[in-house]
């Protein structure tokens, strides 16, 4: 794995500059109340755009039906609960808890 | 009560609540990525990795996903390209972090720039933004502090899959991403609090799932611009208000 050093370092290289990229003051790029108000919708749409397939495809992976995919039903059942409770630590301890007893028993 | 008078003592103090404040509201997220960390650090070693190349990884390039995706290309004998290609396609959402943050961060050191971009993540982002919503203002401290926390957590947990290494057995196939998709549903259902953020949220979430099914590579971020300029362009009540 003579390549390993040459793939760490680039892909170091990679992440940094995805995450620095508009903090560098010599990339012109003016911030008006247009985009900003765009970039406000950023973490809802990443975050949903990273949760969504999971719920609704992961029986697809793991070979289950769709309607009694553990995927599926811990998913809307934490949504639930996240409506409900405001605590995130409950809510991910909820949901993760609901996935795993289902796994058990499916 | 810190006393008015001494005003140094507050403003220490002060950080000092910050950052309390920021270990706590990440804590839960980086629960549901340690399994995620045991995964990175189980697979490095089944892949043929050194111990001290697999913490390495976690170390330097510090994103889950990214290392994962290398990890599997590693075990198919994939290229080089291939893997900085596909690094870079999972890491082309922090582009939009760093983005938000621009304003922010703009007037602050180069090393204090470095050091947030650094330890920027999708979790650190999720409470950094939260934050500044409630406080209207950004907050290094906060950011430092929140990020520094997940950092420390990823990599305890990839150093503890480097030593369970190949006695775990079949780690893939319980499900571990049911993990993140929890946590991330916890930090967007509380972000819907007006007409605009539920289209962004509905748009990106039916785009996820059908531009999947053609591209599964681009779909993230693809879906994510969908959900943005949908959200843009809904009229919430309170702006016409304004």
């Amino acid at each position: 794995m003579n390549d390993f050093w040459l793939a760490l370092l680039g892909m170091t290289c990679i992440t940094f500059s995805c995450r620095y990229f508009f903090f560098s003051t010599t990339v012109p790029f003016k911030l008006g109340p247009k985009v900003s108000r765009l970039l406000s919708y950023t973490a809802p749409s990443v975050m949903t755009a990273m949760w969504v397939p999971i719920v609704f495809l992961g029986h697809q992976e793991s070979g289950s039906d769709f309607i009694t995919s553990p995927f599926l039903i811990a998913g809307i059942a934490t949504v639930i609960f996240s409506l409900l409770i405001k605590n995130t630590l409950a809510v991910v301890i909820f949901g993760m808890s609901v996935f795993a007893l289902l796994k058990v028993f499916f | 009560m810190p006393s008015k008078t001494a005003i140094a003592g507050e403003s220490v103090s002060s950080d000092f609540q910050t950052m309390k404040q920021a270990i706590v509201a990440i804590f839960p997220l980086s629960l549901a990525v340690v399994p995620w960390g045991v995964l990175c650090g189980s697979l490095a070693i089944n892949v043929g990795l050194t111990p001290l190349q697999a913490q390495l990884m976690s170390l330097l390039i510090f994103a889950g996903a990214a290392q994962l995706a290398a990890l599997t290309i590693m075990g198919a004998v994939g290229s080089l390209s291939s893997m900085f290609s596909s690094t870079f396609v999972i890491s082309s959402r922090h582009l939009l972090y760093s983005a938000v943050f621009r304003d922010h961060v703009r007037k602050s050191s180069f090393g204090l720039r470095c050091s947030i971009a650094f330890f920027l993540t999708d979790e650190m982002f999720a409470v950094t933004c939260a934050y500044i919503v409630k406080n209207k203002r950004f907050s290094p401290v906060y950011a430092l502090s929140s990020g520094i926390t997940f950092y420390v957590i990823w990599n305890i947990s990839t150093f503890a899959g480097i030593v369970a290494g190949q006695h775990i057995p079949n780690l893939e196939h319980l499900g571990l991403e049911f993990a993140i998709a929890a946590t991330f549903i916890a930090i967007v259902i509380p972000l819907i609090k007006n007409k605009s953020t539920m289209v962004s949220v509905v748009t990106s979430g039916l785009s996820a799932i059908i531009l999947s099914v053609f591209m599964k590579e681009y779909a993230l971020i693809a879906a994510t611009f969908i959900g943005m300029i949908c959200g843009y362009l809904t009229k919430d009540k309170e702006s016409i208000n304004e």
